[in-house]
């Protein structure tokens, strides 16, 4: 998991151009008076997909904040839309996908949506700064395939599936990595430490 | 299948480290100040979401079979959105339980009237006088709604 965010942490927010979208409009105001009180200048709204498809063809954005379940398109279709068809600019954007309930069905869609973090409604500031904080720190790898494109999924780097071999070339089996012998004792570890004169 | 992996550019990481800006928990107040003002607003929202689930699925309506999943699990979300001033009474979690009832009624294809009656009555009670109820009474009643709900908090 990313470092905490520390309230003495400094953040600037203020060249930030942010699209917030949620079909709910008391829902939508309580989102933008939080990212607006994070010091965000340029925040565009929207209430359908739609009209946050014609933002995104239109403009370039630094960060997306939609909700998951609206009416005719929702947010993982929208968000599945943004990382195939959301232009250069736009669609390797960090994403948030703030949700208050995500329906059985929905479960693996919502992880393969391709969105950086996944936040519980209702939402506090504290929490979303944190995630934005995070989406803005995190140096994590971007997949792009057929049937998926977002950033890695895998990023807790625990190897493989358990019971699995792993799909990737850089897959290590699970037992890489365990200890084998005893720990080292303190006095070992000084003595490979140690500067020693060597002839040259 | 070819699979690119790759580190696009992050924007939002260049800007944030700006100078100038405002310390973490400045943005937070401010935020904090910010939604504060729309708490009469949502909470006229949230009376009005729960009118509207008592109206259309309580025991009283006329054609409460006749009404979609779908519309109540809506309903109960927009309960969720503006719950954010309510969380001390519980209300917030007796509306995911709601969701998670109507989620669960859907892929059952058919009601569970006694436990959609029984969430709208926890509601209305939580709404009314949540955060005055002893903490171990109210823990006692949302899970006594998940229970029936088959809601699983630990799965958001």
């Amino acid at each position: 998991m990313p470092d905490a965010l520390l309230p003495s942490a400094r953040i600037n927010l203020e060249r930030a151009t942010v699209l917030v979208l949620d079909d709910n409009g008391p829902s939508l105001d309580i989102l933008s008076q939080v990212v607006s009180g994070f010091g965000v200048k340029q925040l565009l709204r929207a209430e359908t997909v739609a009209d946050a498809q014609v933002l995104v063809r239109t403009k370039t954005f630094d960060l997306i904040i939609s909700d998951v379940q609206m009416p005719v398109t929702d947010g993982i279709e929208f968000i599945e839309w943004l990382r195939r068809e959301g232009g250069e600019t736009n669609r390797y954007i960090p994403v948030i996908l703030v949700t208050g309930h995500t329906r059985a069905s929905q479960i693996r869609k919502l992880r393969d949506a391709g969105s950086n973090y996944v936040v519980a409604k209702p939402i506090t500031p504290k929490v979303l700064l944190e995630r934005i904080f995070w989406v803005a720190r995190e140096e994590r790898m971007f997949i792009e395939c057929d049937t998926y494109i977002g950033p890695d999924r895998r990023f807790k780097h625990e190897g493989p599936p358990p019971g699995t071999d792993g799909r990737r070339k850089d897959d290590l089996p699970a037992e890489v990595g365990e200890a084998q012998t005893p720990n080292m004792s303190d006095d070992e570890i000084a003595n490979l430490m140690r500067p020693a004169k060597v002839q040259i | 299948m070819t699979v690119r992996k790759f580190r696009p550019p992050n924007r939002l990481a260049a800007m944030i480290k700006d100078r100038g800006g405002m310390l973490a928990k400045d943005a937070i107040a401010a935020a904090e100040a910010g939604v504060e003002t729309l708490r009469e607003s949502s909470m006229a929202a949230l009376d009005e979401a729960l009118a509207d689930i008592e109206a259309r699925f309580g025991k009283d309506a006329p054609d409460r079979a006749s009404q979609s999943f779908e519309d109540l699990y809506l309903l109960a979300s927009r309960i969720i959105d503006v719950s954010a001033f309510v969380m001390d009474a519980g209300i917030d979690k007796a509306a995911m339980s709601l969701c998670g009832l109507a989620d669960d009624c859907a892929e059952a294809g058919g009601w569970r009237w006694e436990a959609v009656d029984v969430h709208i009555k926890a509601l209305k009670l939580l709404r009314a006088m949540g955060a005055q109820l002893p903490v171990e009474q109210r823990d006692a009643m949302l899970q006594g709604l998940y229970q029936v709900s088959h809601y699983r908090p630990d799965e958001g």
